[in-house]
């Protein structure tokens, strides 16, 4: 419901992302603060902020497959992993950065097709079932080849972009970098429910068999949502090649693919600004629980790191079952509901 | 020859193991229609609860009141899960029940980690270790016992879903919760029953497949390798499930004594996954599973 006096002309105005002057004024001073902080904050909050930019890509890759799509996959984090080791490769290879994030992008998606192609056959939890065997494959396949081609066990150096002579290695320079992928990013998670595929995707999320019957061809449209939601990952993936300077199987676990999960449906899975929200709250969570851990440590107390990780764990699976049984449209509902509320102010809601 | 065939006993052998997990899994889903990717971190919980009652007590508690205990802890935990965590997603979508078991996987990892800690200890010596010679080959004791343990359970629960009142119940549950209830069938008591039985079944793999040996939380691996294991035998079929387990645990076994040299270690690793991948595109609800048709 919009409040009185919004009113649009034309369809074009109606159909906008962005409604009204003062949502895109709000979204100018968004972009001028984020794009200005580097001259106000220090480094970690940098990093901080540019692995928080990372992670949101990724989140919104798992947005198109999990939440407009329908189709399970908890295979983000292997997926973010062959983006992370095709770019060390392809940098190493010397080629020039540029080229590296879409290669690093199209060999995911091409990885991803690879696992969504069951779709052709199995549906709901059975074509999840794929993306498990995807995740708990990854290692294996990454650790049994020969150390030359991806590092084995060790891991592969990676060096820091330069675009065009102009280097990206520092804090500030990468944060611009991750800044205007994440931009990218989210201008596409944002766009892509009105068209045409996002549409699609959209009715084969709500019955596939309706949509079948509708004429929308569903394997192909199955396939194309994982492919797209790779594409994300593989450009998170290569940022973070590029931002740890170093890539090992490690990084890419299960329990990252939870993670990704957990700040999607936090956030909300039916809304491109679930991820912004569960993003922004899960890693809000994650920081605090480091800072309380370390003051603890500070005060002499025997808490240890596998503690930390444990309490860590079990409170991300908290927020998520919170959020399934409680809220299942995320953050992002709370968000509309409280504005509408802010809005409607002193008359109830309804 | 007599390493081809030994290596197929082993594999036999150890894939049955695979198979009483498998049916944990099964048991779950044949009751409540949910497929629980937390059954691995079930299972270490259980091994964690008999090594609570065993040798991590303290007292000399002797070993039939040990597995009484942790059997009565079972039922509790199993309990628990369905009043706290499933309950309340009666009726909802296969993705939030997906989703409720993910979450629930890295959940009972956290607390197994905080409760118990994360090193490693040696699992209470339950069943006899050793070996019984058949001409030139040699059949461990322990999973020779556990094979015995795996054919009787299965025929055992098998009669229970196919003939008890009970069971027959439970699979009107695994059909549908929304038609089940209309038809006054109650959904929570089947899903409490399928917990526990999932529990204790879990907790008995971890005896046979744990016992003399290492307890840690790297474990609940095994539950990712009886999945495949429970999707082959069809994630209905009670039986099923051991027969499953004797393919992919022959193959398994035969991969690790032939391929892996080649494969740097690999083929052994990936073989139950790519069988997965292989029976989701051939035959989707494996061997004896049921075959659902969609409706609009």
């Amino acid at each position: 419901m919009r409040p009185t006096g919004v009113y649009f002309e034309n369809f074009a105005a109606e159909a906008r992302v962005l409604e009204t002057r003062r949502a895109r004024l709000w979204l100018v001073a968004l972009c001028i603060l984020l794009v200005a902080l580097p001259m106000l904050a220090g480094p970690w909050l940098l990093g901080q902020l540019t692995y928080a930019f990372i992670t949101l890509i990724a989140v919104y890759g798992l947005f198109v497959t999990v939440g407009m799509a329908g189709q399970i996959n908890i295979a983000q984090s292997a997926f973010v992993g062959v983006g992370a080791f095709s770019a060390a490769k392809l940098s190493g290879l010397g080629v020039p950065f540029w080229l590296v994030i879409p290669a690093a992008a199209l060999i995911t998606g091409a990885v991803s097709v690879l696992f969504a192609l069951p779709a052709a056959r199995v549906r709901g939890f059975y074509l999840a079932l794929t993306t498990l065997a995807a995740q708990v494959m990854f290692p294996i396949v990454i650790l049994a080849l020969p150390m030359s081609w991806l590092g084995g066990l060790v891991g592969m150096p990676v060096v820091s972009p330069d675009l065009f002579g102009l280097s990206l290695g520092g804090p500030r320079g990468f944060y611009w970098l991750a800044l205007a992928f994440a931009a990218a990013a989210t201008w596409c998670a944002f766009n892509l429910p009105r068209s045409r595929l996002g549409r699609a995707m959209r009715a084969v999320h709500d019955n596939d068999t309706a949509a079948s019957v509708m004429g929308i061809p569903v394997t192909r449209i199955k396939i194309e949502a994982f492919f797209v939601g790779a594409l994300f990952a593989g450009v998170a993936g290569a940022l973070t090649a590029y931002f740890l300077q170093f890539v090992t199987v490690s990084s890419f676990t299960l329990f990252a693919s939870v993670w990704y999960l957990g700040m999607l449906i936090v956030g909300g899975i039916h809304s491109p600004l679930g991820p912004i929200l569960g993003v922004a709250f899960i890693t809000l969570i994650q920081e605090g629980l480091h800072a309380i851990s370390n003051a603890l440590l500070q005060s002499g107390s025997n808490i240890g790191g596998g503690a930390v990780f444990a309490l860590s764990s079990i409170l991300l699976a908290l927020c998520i079952l919170i959020a399934l049984i409680f809220e299942p449209r995320g953050l992002a509902h709370l968000w509309q509901t409280a504005k509408t509320t802010f809005r409607l102010w002193p008359f109830p809601r309804n | 020859m007599i390493t081809l065939i030994q290596t197929l006993i082993d594999g036999a052998m150890v894939g049955l193991v695979y198979g009483l997990v498998a049916i944990s899994f099964v048991v779950i889903y044949r009751a409540s229609k949910i497929i629980n990717l937390a059954q691995g971190e079930v299972l270490v919980f259980g091994a964690f609860l008999l090594w609570t009652f065993t040798e991590g007590s303290g007292y000399a508690i002797p070993l039939p009141i040990a597995l009484v205990l942790t059997l009565i802890a079972c039922v509790v935990f199993g309990a628990v899960i369905e009043r706290t965590v499933f309950r309340p997603l009666i009726g909802q979508s296969a993705f939030t029940i997906f989703m409720a078991g993910v979450a629930l996987l890295i959940l009972l990892r956290g607390v197994a980690q905080l409760v118990w800690g994360a090193q490693t200890r040696s699992a209470p010596a339950i069943l006899p270790e050793g070996a019984i010679e058949f001409g030139p080959f040699l059949v461990n004791t322990r999973l020779l016992i556990g094979a015995v343990f795996t054919v009787c359970l299965t025929q055992a629960l098998h009669l229970f879903f196919t003939r008890a009142r009970v069971g027959l119940r439970l699979a009107a549950v695994a059909e549908d919760h929304t038609t089940a209830l209309s038809l006054g069938v109650s959904v929570r008591q089947a899903i409490a029953v399928a917990w526990i039985l999932g529990t204790v079944v879990a907790t008995a793999a971890a005896a046979v497949l744990l016992s003399g040996s290492i307890l840690s939380l790297g474990v609940a691996v095994i539950g990712f390798k009886a999945l495949p294991v429970a999707l082959l035998g069809g994630l209905e079929s009670i039986r099923g499930a051991p027969l499953a387990g004797l393919i992919v645990g022959m193959f398994e076994a035969l991969a690790a004594t032939y391929l892996d040299p080649i494969t740097n270690g690999a083929a052994s690793g990936l073989l139950p996954y790519l069988l997965m991948i292989a029976v989701l595109l051939i035959r989707p609800y494996g061997l004896f599973g049921w075959q659902r048709i969609e409706r609009l």
